[in-house]
This record gives structure tokens, sequence and C-alpha cells, in this order.
């Protein structure tokens, strides 16, 4: 009796231990300005994708930033002086997809466009567009005086149906060259970059890969995948194409220029974009705040990382004399190469 | 036919069936790294339909148990800064061996399949707002079932767990976006072999058969964990759910005619 006793009672410690340990849980940090500081730095470091590139182009070092800004922490801090600390520290990444958000301030990284000129003018803008363009899915466009079509898309979060853009390269069909102008586009959906990139295509391409994290690790990458660009079923592009870009081209616009990049006929013209070739992710704080951060690498069709921008064929600025002139520079060079094949 | 007999998954009848509707409330506990790192807490609320059945097999000792139940959550982040929304249905059937210790007590054992389809949908995230849950899983199912007397009328309380031991799960990567599996076609360990060491779940139930006139109404308590931890992505649902619902207990009458009476 007492052995079976005995039996029972390891039974039931063994299944009691099973069942304890069976718990999956996630390690948790305090809601105090040291376990928010802790969550956030360690949120980066399991997720971020891009350490080795940040590594290679600016000598990141994430744990010397951590013990740099750990120092900083002290328990009775006050919120905005916490948020002032974790948005120094997430400087460092100088990634634009990485965010801070909280009900008093959103902390960013924007001097990959601040630092630099515009090169874009609303009022250039809307004296070549004139006012009886046509809008469709929120690509402006019009045919200029020299029969050179063009178009305006200020961002990619509008679904483009296949009706959207037949109507759009229909009214465009007979000009001698297209302008798609992508300036000041800081992304969107990364589906519609594609379904637009598919309309100067005749078949599937690869326009770039795209990875993920596999693991904690800074280093644990899954093996890059093609990003095809298929051929759009309706109305196709086959004309010369100049890609219009600036360092507020940004995100999936950045996409949408890999992507023309691997087109025929089509030349990439202006400024470097700004980058963020990484789709964000976000995660969150112990004290509620949101964390966003790039999740997910992309690489152009030559395997380079897309994260620091891209390098247009043709560089071009715009020029004060012509902005007072009422001329967009790059407007122009653009109509000029399109017409005669003169490089800017 | 119906009778108002408490009496679940028992009696030596192979044509006895007994089917229970449950409606429940409870308390949930959802934790998917994929999402958020934090635990969210909040309501759960469920309904479960249970068939149970004697089969012909091993001379009629075999009851089948058919369950379905469906179940939607609505939790907090522990700010109350974001919510989450799950949502879910678990198919599980089991054959289980009847063994008779004594004559009010029955104890059943078997092997089960269990199959899970569901969602958790964060208010607050951009590119990973959602994740999709579906799991095949076979494992054991045992019960117990007493029936007594009290204020004479015989009523009937029941133990029951499921424990999955060996099943398949979908999940993504460890960053790996939806826009990548199911746009691109990327595809990269989503489909995963789960054990009790990487997925301890467990399902239990209390129930007590309460004969109300000639109706039978079952109470209940539910215990459900499910977790998992695959690709570096840790997930979890603690439930505890308070059910109450009836039974209904069928007897098949074979027809005593002729075909030329039709």
């Amino acid at each position: 009796m007492n052995k079976t006793a005995t039996i029972l009672r390891l039974c039931l410690m063994a299944a009691m231990t099973w069942l304890l340990a069976g718990c999956i849980t996630e390690d948790e940090f305090d809601n105090t300005p040291s376990g928010n500081f802790e969550a956030l730095w360690r949120t980066l470091d399991e997720h971020y994708c891009f350490f080795p590139e940040k590594a290679a182009a600016h000598q990141l070092d994430w744990n010397e930033v951590h013990e740099r800004y750990r120092q900083k922490i002290v328990p009775t801090m006050n919120s905005e002086q916490l948020f002032e600390v974790c948005s120094h520290m997430l400087r460092e990444l100088r990634d634009g997809h990485v965010n801070l958000t909280s009900s008093f301030n959103v902390a960013r990284y924007w001097d990959w466009f601040e630092n630099y000129p515009a090169n874009f003018s609303d009022s250039l803008l809307r004296r070549y567009l004139g006012k009886d363009y046509a809008i469709s899915a929120g690509l402006r466009y019009r045919i200029l005086d020299d029969n050179i079509g063009y178009i305006y898309c200020g961002s990619f979060d509008h679904a483009y149906g296949s009706g959207n853009l037949n109507a759009v390269f229909t009214k465009l069909a007979m000009c001698n060259g297209l302008i798609v102008d992508i300036r000041n586009n800081e992304g969107g959906m990364l589906s519609e970059a594609q379904n637009l990139a598919g309309c100067f295509t005749n078949e599937e391409i690869t326009g770039g890969y795209m990875a993920h994290k596999t693991g904690p690790a800074h280093d644990a990458m899954s093996k890059p995948e093609p990003l095809k660009v298929k051929p759009a079923e309706g109305m196709r592009w086959q004309r010369k194409t100049v890609v219009l870009t600036n360092r507020s081209t940004y995100s999936a616009a950045n996409t949408f220029a890999m992507y023309m990049r691997a087109c025929k006929n089509v030349t990439l013209m202006g400024t470097p974009t700004g980058g963020g070739g990484g789709m964000p992710f976000h995660s969150e704080l112990p004290n509620g705040w949101s964390v966003r951060f790039s999740a997910c690498p992309m690489f152009d069709k030559d395997m380079n990382c897309v994260e620091e921008g891209i390098e247009p064929d043709l560089r071009v600025e715009l020029t004060e004399e012509d902005f007072r002139q009422g001329f967009d520079t790059m407007i122009e060079a653009a109509r000029a190469y399109l017409k005669t094949g003169e490089k800017p | 036919m119906h009778n108002a007999s408490p009496a679940q998954d028992t009696g030596p009848m192979t044509r006895l069936r007994t089917h229970a509707t449950l409606f429940g409330v409870g308390y949930h506990n959802l934790l998917d790294t994929y999402l958020s790192p934090s635990e969210y807490t909040g309501t759960t609320v469920r309904i479960l339909r249970e068939h149970n059945r004697h089969t012909r097999l091993m001379k009629g000792n075999i009851a089948m148990q058919n369950s379905l139940q469906g179940n939607l959550a609505y939790c907090n982040s522990p700010t109350e800064d974001a919510k989450d929304i799950a949502g879910g249905v678990d198919w599980t059937i089991a054959w289980r061996y009847q063994w008779s210790p004594r004559t009010n007590l029955k104890v059943l054992a078997g092997p089960m399949a269990a199959a899970h389809l569901g969602f958790v949908y964060n208010t607050r995230n951009g590119n990973n707002p959602a994740q999709a849950r579906a799991a095949v899983d076979i494992g054991l199912s045992a019960a117990a079932i007493c029936d007594f007397r009290l204020l004479n009328r015989t009523w009937s309380a029941r133990y029951q767990i499921e424990v999955p031991l060996i099943g398949l799960m979908f999940s993504p990567n460890y960053t790996q976006s939806y826009y990548e599996i199911f746009s691109l076609g990327h595809y990269d360990h989503n489909v995963c072999v789960t054990n009790p060491v990487q997925a301890f779940n467990l399902n239990q139930m209390l129930s007590l058969d309460l004969p109300v006139g000639t109706h039978v109404v079952r109470v209940g308590y539910q215990c459900g964990i499910r977790q998992s931890h695959v690709n570096h992505l840790k997930t979890h649902d603690w439930t505890h759910t308070f059910l109450v619902g009836y039974v209904k207990t069928f007897q098949l009458v074979k027809p005593r005619y002729r075909t030329s009476e039709l």
C-alpha cells in the first residue's frame, strides 16, 4: 500500500512539475524607467533587421549603445525625460522606420531627408499639372505640351484596380514618353508599388529580394527570396520612361524605384532615394508606448541592400534659377531626355 | 425518444446518444510575441456543442465523443492602450474505452484527434496586425464519470482531460510578414511539428449534470491551455470558462414495420 502511495505521489509530483515547466511565458520587464528602457533595447536587439548593415555603414555597436544610454536612466526620471533618452538611443540606428510613439510625442529619425535639399516644390507641381489634370486612385496625371505623359504618384496608400491603371495608360497611350514622378512619396503598400511597376514590364522579372529574421541573433536572417514583378494584365507602357526621385522617396516608393530599375526602357533620374528598405513591424513597451522597427530587409536585383537609398541612373537637382523662373529642373531634364535622349 | 437521465457516455446500449450544448463566459490570458511581448487579459465567450455515443467497437465498450466549440475574446494590454480580438474554432473527436470499476463510476480513456482554426487581431500594430492560428493534433482523452443520488434524483459529475501529443501547426517565422507568406508565396518553416515540450496544450473540464424536471441542465468549468514556442515565437491562450447549458439524451429505436407497409 505504501509503495503504491509513493508511486502515486511521485507521479503527481512529476505531473505538477510538467505542468509548471510547461507554461510558456515571455520575460516581462517592470513598468519603471529602467524596465522600459531595457524592454526597448531588447526589442530592437532581437527584432531589428539591419544591425550588420548599420555596423558596416555607421560603425553601430548596439551593446555599446546600451551601455552609454543605460547610464542616463535614473529611477526618479519622468516620462518626458525617459522618452528623450529612448528617442536619442533610437536615433543611433539612423532608420526612418524606427519610431517610438507615446501619448505626447513621436520619436523619429528624419535626417534622411531633412539634411538634404528638397528637390521638390508643390508650387512647381501645380504649375505643371495645371487645373485640368485627371486623378485615378491617387495618381494625378496629364499630357504635357510636348506630348510627354506625366504621372505624379504622391503615395502608395491607394489600392490600384486594373480599371484605374487601364484608364491612366489609355489616356497616355499616344504620348512619346512618360515621366513617373515619385518625389516626396513616403511609401504605403508594397503590393501597390508592385502593381504599378507591373505596367512597365512585359515579362515576369525579379525586381529585388526580401528576407526576414529567423531568430533573435543579429545575423539570424532567412535566405533572401525573389520579389517578382508580374506584368499587368491590362494596359502596359511600352515606350521610354523616366522615374523622378528625391531624398523623400522612401519606403514603398523606394521599393518601387528598385522595381523600376529592373524594368527595360526605364531610367531613374533625380537624387538618391531616402531608403527605408525594411518592412516595419510594431511592438510595445510595458508603459504602453508603441515601438516601430525595420523587420524584413529588402535588396535590389543585384543583392545590394536598399536601406540607405537607391542611386539614380542620372543625377539632376532642382536649381534656384529654374525655380525662380517657374521651371522644375528635374521635369525639364526628363522631358529633354525622353524627346532627344540628351542626358542632363 | 428523449429522456431526462443525466448519464453521460454511459450505458451498454449502443444506440444511446447524448447531445449537450453549453454557453460560457470566462477569463482569457493571451500572449503572442509576434504581436506584442505583453500578456493581454480580458473576457472570452464560448459555445460548446458535444455529442456522445457508443460505437459497436470492442463489444460496444468504445464511446465516441465529438465536440465543436467556438470562442471569441476581447483582451486589453496591461496599460489598456491596445486591444487584442481573438477568435477560434476547435473540433475534437475521441474514441475512448470504458471501464466500470464501481457501479456508479465509469472511466474512459483513448485516442483523440483535434483541429484548431483561429486568429488574433491587435488593434495597434501596422504590418504585423494579426496572427492566424491553425493546428491539427492527435493525443489522449480521458474522463471519469460518477453518478450519485441527491434529493432523490440521480446526478452525474464528470471530469475530462485532453492532452495533444503530436501535431502540426502554422506559424510565421520570427519576423516573417504575412505579405511574404500570402502575397509573395515565400514559405519558411511555416508548418511546424509540435509536441508537448514546444506546444504544451491541455484542456480540462469539470461538469455536473443536474436533473431539472424532465430536463437535464449541465454546469461546468473549463480550463484551456493552448501554447506554442516555435520559430522563436511564443504564444499562449489560457482560459477559465464557466459554462451552462442543456443535455439531451436520445435512444434510437429501430422501426418494426415491413417495407411493404410503407
